[in-house]
Protein backbone atom coordinates (compact mmCIF):
# COMPACT_ATOMS: atom_id res chain seq x y z
CA UNK A 1 0.00 0.00 0.00
CA UNK A 2 2.78 2.27 0.94
CA UNK A 3 4.65 1.33 -2.19
CA UNK A 4 1.63 2.10 -4.33
CA UNK A 5 1.14 5.41 -2.60
CA UNK A 6 4.75 6.49 -3.17
CA UNK A 7 4.58 5.57 -6.85
CA UNK A 8 1.33 7.46 -7.39
CA UNK A 9 2.73 10.48 -5.54
CA UNK A 10 5.91 10.44 -7.61
CA UNK A 11 3.84 10.32 -10.77
CA UNK A 12 1.77 13.31 -9.67
CA UNK A 13 4.90 15.29 -8.76
CA UNK A 14 6.57 14.38 -12.03
CA UNK A 15 3.52 15.51 -13.92
CA UNK A 16 3.39 18.81 -12.07
CA UNK A 17 7.10 19.39 -12.65
CA UNK A 18 6.85 18.84 -16.37
CA UNK A 19 7.23 22.05 -18.42
CA UNK A 20 3.97 23.59 -19.52
CA UNK A 21 3.79 23.95 -23.26
CA UNK A 22 1.70 26.92 -24.30
CA UNK A 23 0.45 27.95 -27.67
CA UNK A 24 2.92 30.37 -29.36
CA UNK A 25 0.23 33.04 -29.68
CA UNK A 26 -0.62 32.87 -25.98
CA UNK A 27 1.69 35.71 -24.91
CA UNK A 28 0.46 37.97 -27.67
CA UNK A 29 -3.17 37.33 -26.87
CA UNK A 30 -2.63 38.00 -23.18
CA UNK A 31 -0.85 41.29 -23.86
CA UNK A 32 -3.52 42.45 -26.27
CA UNK A 33 -6.09 41.79 -23.59
CA UNK A 34 -4.04 43.61 -20.92
CA UNK A 35 -3.56 46.70 -23.12
CA UNK A 36 -7.23 46.76 -23.92
CA UNK A 37 -8.17 46.64 -20.25
CA UNK A 38 -5.64 49.38 -19.39
CA UNK A 39 -6.90 51.62 -22.20
CA UNK A 40 -10.45 51.26 -21.01
CA UNK A 41 -9.53 52.28 -17.45
CA UNK A 42 -7.05 55.11 -18.40
CA UNK A 43 -8.18 56.72 -21.63
CA UNK A 44 -5.62 59.66 -21.30
CA UNK A 45 -2.64 57.34 -21.34
CA UNK A 46 -3.84 55.12 -24.06
CA UNK A 47 -1.63 56.61 -26.77
CA UNK A 48 1.73 55.84 -25.21
CA UNK A 49 5.12 57.58 -25.46
CA UNK A 50 5.30 57.50 -29.23
CA UNK A 51 2.08 59.45 -29.60
CA UNK A 52 3.37 61.90 -26.97
CA UNK A 53 6.48 62.51 -29.09
CA UNK A 54 4.34 62.88 -32.19
CA UNK A 55 2.25 65.55 -30.44
CA UNK A 56 5.46 67.49 -29.72
CA UNK A 57 6.54 67.21 -33.30
CA UNK A 58 3.31 68.74 -34.52
CA UNK A 59 3.01 71.48 -31.88
CA UNK A 60 5.88 74.02 -32.05
CA UNK A 61 4.65 75.80 -28.90
CA UNK A 62 5.25 72.66 -26.87
CA UNK A 63 8.67 72.24 -28.41
CA UNK A 64 9.53 75.84 -27.50
CA UNK A 65 8.36 75.22 -23.94
CA UNK A 66 10.54 72.12 -23.74
CA UNK A 67 13.55 74.06 -25.09
CA UNK A 68 12.94 76.83 -22.54
CA UNK A 69 12.80 74.27 -19.76
CA UNK A 70 16.09 72.75 -20.88
CA UNK A 71 17.72 76.21 -20.94
CA UNK A 72 16.30 77.05 -17.51
CA UNK A 73 17.58 73.80 -16.02
CA UNK A 74 21.00 74.34 -17.57
CA UNK A 75 21.12 77.93 -16.25
CA UNK A 76 20.12 76.84 -12.78
CA UNK A 77 22.83 74.24 -12.93
CA UNK A 78 25.43 76.90 -13.73
CA UNK A 79 24.13 79.14 -10.96
CA UNK A 80 24.39 76.31 -8.49
CA UNK A 81 28.07 75.97 -9.32
CA UNK A 82 28.50 79.60 -8.21
CA UNK A 83 26.05 80.06 -5.34
CA UNK A 84 24.08 83.28 -5.21
CA UNK A 85 26.24 86.31 -4.77
CA UNK A 86 29.53 84.46 -4.74
CA UNK A 87 32.10 85.54 -7.26
CA UNK A 88 34.05 82.83 -8.95
CA UNK A 89 37.53 82.43 -7.58
CA UNK A 90 40.23 84.13 -9.58
CA UNK A 91 42.81 81.47 -9.87
CA UNK A 92 44.66 82.85 -12.83
CA UNK A 93 47.12 81.00 -14.98
CA UNK A 94 50.20 80.09 -12.93
CA UNK A 95 53.23 82.12 -13.88
CA UNK A 96 56.83 81.54 -12.76
CA UNK A 97 57.91 84.06 -10.14
CA UNK A 98 61.43 84.27 -8.74
CA UNK A 99 61.76 85.40 -5.13
CA UNK A 100 65.19 86.70 -4.15
CA UNK A 101 66.47 87.89 -0.77
CA UNK A 102 69.97 88.93 0.20
CA UNK A 103 70.52 87.58 3.71
CA UNK A 104 74.15 86.53 4.21
CA UNK A 105 73.66 85.59 7.87
CA UNK A 106 70.50 83.54 7.45
CA UNK A 107 70.55 79.79 8.03
CA UNK A 108 67.27 79.18 6.21
CA UNK A 109 64.96 81.31 4.09
CA UNK A 110 61.45 80.37 3.03
CA UNK A 111 58.66 82.17 1.21
CA UNK A 112 55.10 82.16 2.54
CA UNK A 113 52.10 83.89 1.06
CA UNK A 114 48.46 83.59 0.20
CA UNK A 115 49.42 81.44 -2.79
CA UNK A 116 50.72 78.68 -0.50
CA UNK A 117 48.40 79.05 2.52
CA UNK A 118 51.05 81.09 4.31
CA UNK A 119 53.18 78.02 4.80
CA UNK A 120 50.53 76.04 6.69
CA UNK A 121 50.91 72.30 6.32
CA UNK A 122 54.59 72.50 5.35
CA UNK A 123 53.74 74.39 2.15
CA UNK A 124 56.43 77.07 2.53
CA UNK A 125 58.79 77.50 -0.41
CA UNK A 126 62.31 76.76 0.71
CA UNK A 127 64.94 78.99 -0.89
CA UNK A 128 68.48 77.97 -1.69
CA UNK A 129 71.52 80.08 -0.99
CA UNK A 130 74.21 81.21 -3.36
CA UNK A 131 76.69 82.90 -1.01
CA UNK A 132 73.93 84.59 0.94
CA UNK A 133 71.72 85.39 -2.04
CA UNK A 134 68.67 83.25 -1.42
CA UNK A 135 66.25 82.45 -4.20
CA UNK A 136 63.38 80.20 -5.12
CA UNK A 137 61.19 80.14 -8.21
CA UNK A 138 57.56 79.13 -7.90
CA UNK A 139 54.44 79.03 -10.03
CA UNK A 140 52.06 81.66 -8.72
CA UNK A 141 48.57 82.15 -10.15
CA UNK A 142 48.03 85.44 -11.98
CA UNK A 143 46.46 87.98 -9.67
CA UNK A 144 47.09 90.08 -6.56
CA UNK A 145 49.02 88.37 -3.75
CA UNK A 146 50.72 89.05 -0.44
CA UNK A 147 53.81 87.28 0.77
CA UNK A 148 56.76 87.43 3.14
CA UNK A 149 60.14 85.84 3.70
CA UNK A 150 60.59 83.70 6.81
CA UNK A 151 64.19 83.74 8.03
CA UNK A 152 65.52 80.92 10.21
CA UNK A 153 62.02 79.54 10.52
CA UNK A 154 60.61 82.32 12.70
CA UNK A 155 61.44 85.89 11.62
CA UNK A 156 59.04 87.32 9.05
CA UNK A 157 60.39 89.93 6.68
CA UNK A 158 58.90 91.89 3.79
CA UNK A 159 60.62 91.78 0.43
CA UNK A 160 62.69 94.99 0.40
CA UNK A 161 62.46 95.20 -3.38
CA UNK A 162 58.67 94.84 -3.68
CA UNK A 163 55.74 97.13 -2.90
CA UNK A 164 54.68 97.04 0.72
CA UNK A 165 51.41 95.44 1.63
CA UNK A 166 49.09 97.42 3.84
CA UNK A 167 47.40 94.43 5.38
CA UNK A 168 49.88 93.65 8.15
CA UNK A 169 47.25 92.97 10.78
CA UNK A 170 49.32 90.53 12.81
CA UNK A 171 52.49 92.58 13.15
CA UNK A 172 54.22 90.56 10.46
CA UNK A 173 55.47 92.66 7.56
CA UNK A 174 54.52 91.49 4.09
CA UNK A 175 54.83 92.54 0.48
CA UNK A 176 52.42 92.88 -2.39
CA UNK A 177 52.78 90.99 -5.63
CA UNK A 178 50.79 91.45 -8.83
CA UNK A 179 51.31 88.57 -11.22
CA UNK A 180 50.27 89.31 -14.76
CA UNK A 181 48.74 86.67 -16.96
CA UNK A 182 51.26 86.32 -19.81
CA UNK A 183 48.54 85.12 -22.18
CA UNK A 184 46.58 88.38 -21.93
CA UNK B 1 32.16 34.26 16.79
CA UNK B 2 34.21 35.28 13.83
CA UNK B 3 31.95 38.13 12.66
CA UNK B 4 32.02 40.11 15.94
CA UNK B 5 35.82 39.85 15.96
CA UNK B 6 36.08 41.27 12.44
CA UNK B 7 33.58 44.01 13.31
CA UNK B 8 35.58 44.97 16.41
CA UNK B 9 38.80 45.10 14.41
CA UNK B 10 37.18 47.30 11.75
CA UNK B 11 35.85 49.68 14.41
CA UNK B 12 39.27 49.84 16.04
CA UNK B 13 40.92 50.67 12.71
CA UNK B 14 38.31 53.34 11.97
CA UNK B 15 38.84 54.90 15.38
CA UNK B 16 42.61 54.86 14.90
CA UNK B 17 42.18 56.54 11.52
CA UNK B 18 40.03 59.28 13.04
CA UNK B 19 42.58 59.98 15.75
CA UNK B 20 45.44 60.10 13.26
CA UNK B 21 43.58 62.45 10.90
CA UNK B 22 42.61 64.74 13.79
CA UNK B 23 46.19 64.99 14.87
CA UNK B 24 47.54 65.72 11.38
CA UNK B 25 48.13 69.29 10.18
CA UNK B 26 44.99 70.56 8.57
CA UNK B 27 45.61 73.32 6.03
CA UNK B 28 41.94 74.34 5.88
CA UNK B 29 41.15 77.85 7.12
CA UNK B 30 40.05 77.82 10.68
CA UNK B 31 41.35 74.34 11.34
CA UNK B 32 43.14 75.60 14.43
CA UNK B 33 40.69 78.27 15.53
CA UNK B 34 38.60 78.09 18.67
CA UNK B 35 34.89 77.34 18.02
CA UNK B 36 33.67 80.86 18.88
CA UNK B 37 36.14 82.54 16.50
CA UNK B 38 35.40 79.99 13.80
CA UNK B 39 31.66 80.64 14.13
CA UNK B 40 32.20 84.42 13.93
CA UNK B 41 34.36 84.04 10.82
CA UNK B 42 31.91 81.67 9.17
CA UNK B 43 29.15 84.21 9.76
CA UNK B 44 31.23 86.99 8.17
CA UNK B 45 32.14 84.82 5.20
CA UNK B 46 28.48 83.90 4.73
CA UNK B 47 27.46 87.54 4.85
CA UNK B 48 30.16 88.55 2.36
CA UNK B 49 29.12 85.75 0.03
CA UNK B 50 25.51 86.89 0.15
CA UNK B 51 26.57 90.42 -0.83
CA UNK B 52 28.66 89.21 -3.77
CA UNK B 53 31.93 90.17 -2.12
CA UNK B 54 34.88 87.87 -2.87
CA UNK B 55 35.54 85.61 0.10
CA UNK B 56 38.93 84.25 -0.99
CA UNK B 57 40.82 87.15 0.67
CA UNK B 58 38.96 86.44 3.93
CA UNK B 59 40.12 82.81 3.91
CA UNK B 60 43.65 84.01 3.12
CA UNK B 61 43.52 86.37 6.08
CA UNK B 62 42.54 83.51 8.39
CA UNK B 63 45.43 81.41 7.09
CA UNK B 64 47.81 84.33 7.54
CA UNK B 65 46.68 84.83 11.12
CA UNK B 66 46.99 81.14 11.96
CA UNK B 67 50.45 81.00 10.36
CA UNK B 68 51.51 84.12 12.27
CA UNK B 69 50.40 82.53 15.53
CA UNK B 70 47.67 85.11 16.22
CA UNK B 71 44.85 84.23 18.60
CA UNK B 72 41.24 83.75 17.51
CA UNK B 73 39.81 87.15 18.51
CA UNK B 74 42.71 88.92 16.79
CA UNK B 75 42.05 86.99 13.59
CA UNK B 76 38.32 87.73 13.82
CA UNK B 77 39.07 91.46 14.09
CA UNK B 78 41.39 91.36 11.08
CA UNK B 79 38.83 89.46 9.01
CA UNK B 80 36.09 91.89 10.03
CA UNK B 81 38.16 94.92 8.96
CA UNK B 82 39.10 93.29 5.67
CA UNK B 83 35.49 92.31 5.06
CA UNK B 84 34.40 95.92 5.55
CA UNK B 85 37.16 97.19 3.24
CA UNK B 86 36.21 94.64 0.59
CA UNK B 87 32.56 95.68 0.84
CA UNK B 88 33.45 99.36 0.47
CA UNK B 89 35.79 98.62 -2.43
CA UNK B 90 33.15 96.51 -4.14
CA UNK B 91 30.62 99.31 -3.77
CA UNK B 92 33.07 101.97 -4.99
CA UNK B 93 34.34 100.06 -8.03
CA UNK B 94 31.05 98.59 -9.15
CA UNK B 95 30.06 95.10 -10.09
CA UNK B 96 32.23 95.06 -13.20
CA UNK B 97 35.47 95.24 -11.23
CA UNK B 98 37.51 92.06 -11.07
CA UNK B 99 38.13 90.20 -7.84
CA UNK B 100 41.80 91.21 -7.99
CA UNK B 101 40.88 94.87 -8.36
CA UNK B 102 38.53 94.65 -5.39
CA UNK B 103 41.25 92.94 -3.37
CA UNK B 104 43.88 95.54 -4.29
CA UNK B 105 41.41 98.36 -3.66
CA UNK B 106 40.61 96.95 -0.20
CA UNK B 107 44.32 96.98 0.67
CA UNK B 108 44.59 100.56 -0.63
CA UNK B 109 41.67 101.52 1.59
CA UNK B 110 43.41 99.84 4.49
CA UNK B 111 46.34 102.18 3.77
CA UNK B 112 44.01 105.17 4.00
CA UNK B 113 42.75 105.82 0.47
CA UNK B 114 39.11 106.95 0.48
CA UNK B 115 36.76 104.70 -1.48
CA UNK B 116 35.63 107.63 -3.57
CA UNK B 117 39.19 108.12 -4.92
CA UNK B 118 39.30 104.48 -6.00
CA UNK B 119 35.93 104.82 -7.67
CA UNK B 120 37.13 107.87 -9.61
CA UNK B 121 40.18 105.96 -10.80
CA UNK B 122 38.05 103.05 -11.95
CA UNK B 123 35.64 105.35 -13.71
CA UNK B 124 38.53 107.16 -15.40
CA UNK B 125 40.28 104.02 -16.58
CA UNK B 126 37.26 102.26 -18.01
CA UNK B 127 36.87 98.54 -18.25
CA UNK B 128 39.85 97.58 -20.33
CA UNK B 129 42.57 98.63 -17.96
CA UNK B 130 43.10 96.55 -14.82
CA UNK B 131 43.78 98.69 -11.77
CA UNK B 132 45.23 95.93 -9.62
CA UNK B 133 48.78 97.25 -9.91
CA UNK B 134 47.93 100.99 -9.67
CA UNK B 135 45.97 100.31 -6.47
CA UNK B 136 48.87 98.24 -5.09
CA UNK B 137 51.39 101.01 -5.85
CA UNK B 138 49.03 103.57 -4.36
CA UNK B 139 48.98 101.64 -1.06
CA UNK B 140 52.76 101.27 -1.17
CA UNK B 141 53.66 104.94 -1.65
CA UNK B 142 51.18 106.00 1.04
CA UNK B 143 52.86 103.57 3.45
CA UNK B 144 56.16 105.33 2.60
CA UNK B 145 54.81 108.69 3.68
CA UNK B 146 53.32 110.18 0.52
CA UNK B 147 50.13 112.05 1.50
CA UNK B 148 46.97 110.28 0.38
CA UNK B 149 45.79 113.10 -1.90
CA UNK B 150 49.20 113.52 -3.52
CA UNK B 151 49.50 109.77 -4.06
CA UNK B 152 46.01 109.49 -5.53
CA UNK B 153 46.65 112.44 -7.87
CA UNK B 154 49.94 110.93 -9.01
CA UNK B 155 48.38 107.56 -9.80
CA UNK B 156 45.41 109.21 -11.49
CA UNK B 157 47.67 111.26 -13.71
CA UNK B 158 49.70 108.18 -14.64
CA UNK B 159 46.62 106.10 -15.48
CA UNK B 160 45.12 109.06 -17.34
CA UNK B 161 48.27 109.41 -19.40
CA UNK B 162 47.99 105.79 -20.48
CA UNK B 163 50.81 104.46 -18.32
CA UNK B 164 51.27 100.72 -18.50
CA UNK B 165 51.85 98.47 -15.50
CA UNK B 166 55.59 98.53 -16.17
CA UNK B 167 55.62 102.36 -16.07
CA UNK B 168 53.73 102.33 -12.79
CA UNK B 169 56.15 99.76 -11.34
CA UNK B 170 59.05 101.98 -12.38
CA UNK B 171 57.33 104.95 -10.77
CA UNK B 172 56.97 103.02 -7.48
CA UNK B 173 60.61 101.96 -7.54
CA UNK B 174 61.83 105.48 -8.27
CA UNK B 175 59.71 107.07 -5.54
CA UNK B 176 60.96 104.45 -3.07
CA UNK B 177 64.61 105.13 -3.93
CA UNK B 178 64.10 108.90 -3.78
CA UNK B 179 62.55 108.66 -0.32
CA UNK B 180 65.27 106.30 0.89
CA UNK B 181 67.81 108.88 -0.30
CA UNK B 182 66.15 111.57 1.78
CA UNK B 183 63.65 113.22 -0.57
CA UNK B 184 60.37 114.45 0.93
CA UNK B 185 57.78 111.78 0.00
CA UNK B 186 55.28 114.23 -1.55
CA UNK B 187 57.96 115.91 -3.66
CA UNK B 188 59.27 112.54 -4.83
CA UNK B 189 55.82 111.34 -5.90
CA UNK B 190 54.89 114.62 -7.63
CA UNK B 191 58.17 114.87 -9.47
CA UNK B 192 58.26 111.25 -10.58
CA UNK B 193 54.64 111.38 -11.77
CA UNK B 194 55.40 114.31 -14.06
CA UNK B 195 56.36 112.98 -17.40
CA UNK B 196 56.03 109.34 -16.38
CA UNK B 197 53.75 107.09 -18.35
CA UNK B 198 53.67 109.18 -21.50
CA UNK B 199 52.99 106.99 -24.49
CA UNK B 200 56.15 105.52 -25.89
CA UNK B 201 56.97 107.13 -29.23
CA UNK B 202 58.16 103.81 -30.56
CA UNK B 203 54.63 102.44 -30.11
CA UNK B 204 53.19 104.85 -32.65
CA UNK B 205 53.94 104.98 -36.34
CA UNK B 206 56.18 107.91 -37.06
CA UNK B 207 54.65 110.77 -38.95
CA UNK B 208 56.50 111.83 -42.04
CA UNK B 209 58.73 114.77 -41.35
CA UNK B 210 57.26 118.01 -42.68
CA UNK B 211 60.57 119.21 -44.05
CA UNK B 212 61.21 115.83 -45.58
CA UNK B 213 57.91 115.98 -47.40
CA UNK B 214 58.58 119.45 -48.58
CA UNK B 215 61.94 118.48 -49.98
CA UNK B 216 60.48 115.79 -52.19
Amino acid sequence: MAEWGRTTLEMIVQDLQAPVRLDESFDRRVMVRVRKLYAERNPRHGRGWMSFATTFAYRPAWAAALAASVVAIATLGVLRVHPRGERPATLGKPEPVKFVLVAPNARTVAVVGDFNNWGLGDSALVATSNQGVWSVTASVPAGVHRYAFVINGKQWMADPTAPRSSGDDFGMPSSALVVEDSTK
Amino acid sequence: MRTPKIRSLAMLLALAGTVVSAGAQDPRPGARLDPASLAAINAMVGSAKAQGIPVGPLHDKVNEGVAAGADGPHIVTAVRILSMDLASAYKALGSRATVDEIKAAAYAMHAGVPAVELGKLKHQSGLRRSLSLPFTVLADIISRGVPVRTAANAIRSLVGAGAKDKDISDFQRNVKVDIEQGAPPAAAAETRAQGAGKPDKSDKPEKPDQNDQNNR
